[in-house]
């Protein structure tokens, strides 16, 4: 894949400097997202006690080990970075990035690289290599692709998490996300967009209000209901920026009469510990079991969010029973399955504008999620595209791996690691891109709208909404027609 | 020259062999036993073995994703690597002194196919070689191993193929004889140290990336005790 080459002016934007010069030197790292103060001094002793630690407790180092091993440096992951395709910089080759965390690995942890170390005295770990990883680390957005690419099977996206997670240890983690999950695990309000409890009661009456205006019929929020089949954790921004979605949720499960509740306990999604803290995402993942529980719910159903949807799948058996976890399913399954036994009816071409469907990396480079959300689209739509690549070889919507909650790295989102993504889309000639996440949508809306690119992100729940059939007759004098 | 080749075939040969034998063991049984302390530490057991087989599958008979990147040096990896495999493995001459040394012997290619694939080997190596050293990503991410390695590997091959097929000098054969058994036996010996241990180790590369990802269970606490970080806010 060639992409069009960063303009002078593009580059000039996506790499320019966030912060003013005496925070850099203050904090002694120039990076470009923002982070909080921490102790700046002995940094690589730090570094490697962090590692150390982390090797002693994790499965890690076997992996390290095979991966030091085995390396051929081949450079077919240069190929499928959509990174490095923007920016052509050597430093964005995964295989390169990878061997910033490997040489140290190598140097501080092997026998034959510790006694090379020494004899030759050379490979110690340095302020300098800190830096490094600290900035090519948040350069990528771990979508994995390149780790499909490899054929020595090394996973680069691992690599890269494991290298952010000691990161974290010594204090060089996004303000942004570090912010966010001090809010759900310490915070008063208990979720990462800080939203109260009244206020998203009143979020979840006025939309209820909305859809009994709209559809003529009640569809409600269930709150706290025990008992239920379904306890419900959508990305919590859902609440504040995808309303359509969660009325498409809603509307999905007053179709199908099953039981479902939202927790007021515990109602977030979102578990940034997948992008930056193996320790972080243990905390997230047992609060989303915690409150499963408390409910006494049967299921834990996971909204439109590929990373919420990820964790939750597979790190809830791995920290709360293994075999005896609660059940984790995603949004598009349940709404899938239900289609597939006749229990939600959907309208055929409802959607008459052309569709495309962007695969959320967190759900399908696993083969997790792939198909169930196309039926569905092509059930309700006249015109329906695909995106080449797609499925599990899709190109990443350039927020991946936390980025997109970064502000501060907006132009470089949209200009560099989106950049592949914004030329897929415009190939289709698309007018809805569907994207299942949270994440993806900020990210497409904020690439669309910088690219230039006259398409609307939407979720999938956004457009089934408009499609159920209910068995109940509206009773508003005409059917909504927000079609054009 | 002749005590030399007997050396070079009988002591030197068992010894270089054995290091090979014994240092694809026991990076092997590393690698397995560090995949089996993974699984009894993880706390979800439950592996998708059937999507990890097939891209294992996927990755041994590397048809369908030799189109997808940098097809010609991809084609050219994997002509090589056929022509590696086969030729040292099922060549006549190399089974015949299996068969005299061990009592037994295997199929054999037919000469003709044994040339062809000699000259292949040798040409897809020189490929490899320049395909590194004239494009630019790979040359940035090459270590000295990667530019010798295809060298080292066509010398027992060009050399086989001059004692095999061209009438050269009995010293002169001698001589090419001796460089193809050395070059073959400093292969041996290097084999399980360097990056090639990955004609071992690849087969497990995918189980090895899925168990990566499933983690002990409940290791916050133990960091936070070992980092001294017990209670400390987010």
């Amino acid at each position: 894949m060639k992409l069009t080459p960063l303009t002078a002016e593009e580059k000039n934007r996506a790499f320019a400097p966030t912060k003013k010069p005496e925070v850099i030197e203050k904090q002694r790292l120039a990076v470009r997202y923002h982070i909080e103060d921490f102790p700046v001094d002995d940094r690589p002793r730090r570094f490697l006690n962090a590692f150390a630690a982390i090797l002693r407790h994790s499965n890690y180092r076997f992996a390290l080990d095979h991966f030091v091993r085995i390396s051929a440096k081949c450079s077919r992951c240069a190929t499928s970075c959509q990174v490095y395709l923007a920016t052509g910089d050597p430093e964005d080759i995964p295989c390169k990035r990878s061997e910033l965390l490997l040489s140290v690995y190598r140097r501080h942890f092997t026998l034959g690289g510790s006694v090379r170390g020494r004899l030759f005295d050379r490979g110690h770990l340095t302020d300098a290599m800190i830096q490094k990883m600290a900035d090519s680390f948040w350069n990528c957005t771990a979508c994995r692709r390149c780790t499909m690419e490899c054929p020595s099977g090394i996973d680069h996206a691992l690599i890269t998490h494991l290298g952010r997670y000691i990161l974290s240890e010594i204090g060089i983690a996004p303000r942004a996300l570090v912010i966010s999950t001090r809010e759900q695990l310490e915070g008063a309000t208990g979720n990462t967009s800080a939203i109260p409890l009244p206020a998203l009661v009143d979020t979840l009456e006025f939309l209820e209000e909305d859809m009994k205006e709209e559809k003529g019929i009640d569809i409600l929020f269930p709150r706290d209901v025990e008992n239920a089949d379904w306890v419900f954790f959508p990305a919590v921004s859902d609440f504040l920026m995808e309303a359509e979605t969660l009325m498409g949720v809603a509307a999905v499960f007053a179709a199908t009469g099953d039981s479902w509740t939202i927790g007021t306990g515990y109602f977030d999604g979102i578990n940034y510990g997948l992008f930056y803290s193996d320790r972080i995402l243990e905390r997230v993942v047992k609060k989303v079991d915690a409150e499963t529980r408390r409910l006494k719910g049967k299921n834990v159903l996971i909204g439109e969010c590929g990373h919420a949807s990820r964790s939750a799948k597979y790190f809830l058996p791995t920290h709360c029973g293994g075999d005896k976890a609660l059940p984790v399913v995603n949004i598009m399954e349940y709404t899938h399955q239900a289609w597939k036994e006749g229990r939600l009816k959907l309208k055929a071409n409802t959607i008459k504008r052309r569709v495309t469907y962007h695969d959320p990396c967190n759900i399908a480079r696993q083969r997790w999620i792939t198909e169930q959300p196309r039926e569905l689209l092509k059930a309700i739509c006249v015109d329906f595209v695909e995106m080449t690549p797609n499925r599990d070889e899709n190109i990443c919507c350039g927020g991946g791996g936390g980025t997109v909650s970064i502000d501060e790295i907006r132009p470089y989102r949209t200009a560099v690691g989106g950049r592949a993504k914004a030329e897929q889309i415009r190939a289709t000639g698309a007018k809805y891109v569907v994207a299942p996440c949270a994440n993806c949508k900020k990210q497409l809306k904020e690439l669309l709208e910088d690219q230039k690119i006259d398409c609307e992100v939407i979720g999938l729940h956004d457009l089934l909404y408009r499609a159920i059939e209910f068995d109940a007759p509206p009773t508003s004098a005409e059917e909504p027609q927000k079609e054009e | 020259m002749k005590i030399l080749l007997e050396f070079a075939r009988g002591p030197l040969f068992r010894l270089t062999f054995a290091v090979m034998v014994l240092g694809l063991a026991r990076i092997l049984i590393l690698d397995i036993w560090g995949m089996i302390e993974a699984y009894r530490r993880a706390g979800d057991k439950n592996i998708p073995w059937k999507l990890t087989m097939i891209r294992t599958v996927e990755w041994l008979f590397p048809v369908k994703r030799v189109m997808h990147h940098r097809p010609l040096y991809s084609l050219t990896g994997i002509l090589f690597h056929i022509g590696l495999l086969t030729v040292p493995l099922f060549l006549f001459a190399h089974v015949q002194l299996w068969r005299s040394g061990i009592g037994f012997g295997w199929f054999t290619l037919p000469r003709l196919w044994a040339d062809i694939l000699t000259i292949m080997t040798i040409v897809m190596g020189a490929g490899l070689f320049f395909g590194r050293l004239g494009h630019s990503k790979s040359r940035v991410i090459s270590r000295k191993q990667d530019y010798l390695w295809p060298l080292l590997l066509i010398i027992p091959f060009v050399t086989g193929f001059i004692c095999a097929n061209l009438g050269v000098a009995p010293k002169f054969y001698h001589l090419v004889l001796l460089t193809h058994i050395l070059s073959a036996e400093l292969i041996f010996v290097l084999l399980p140290f360097t990056k090639i241990a990955h004609c071992v180790l690849m087969p497990l590369s995918q189980i090895v990336m899925t168990l990566a990802w499933k983690f002990p269970a409940k290791v916050d606490e133990d960091i936070c005790v070992t980092l001294n970080k017990k209670g400390a806010p987010v």
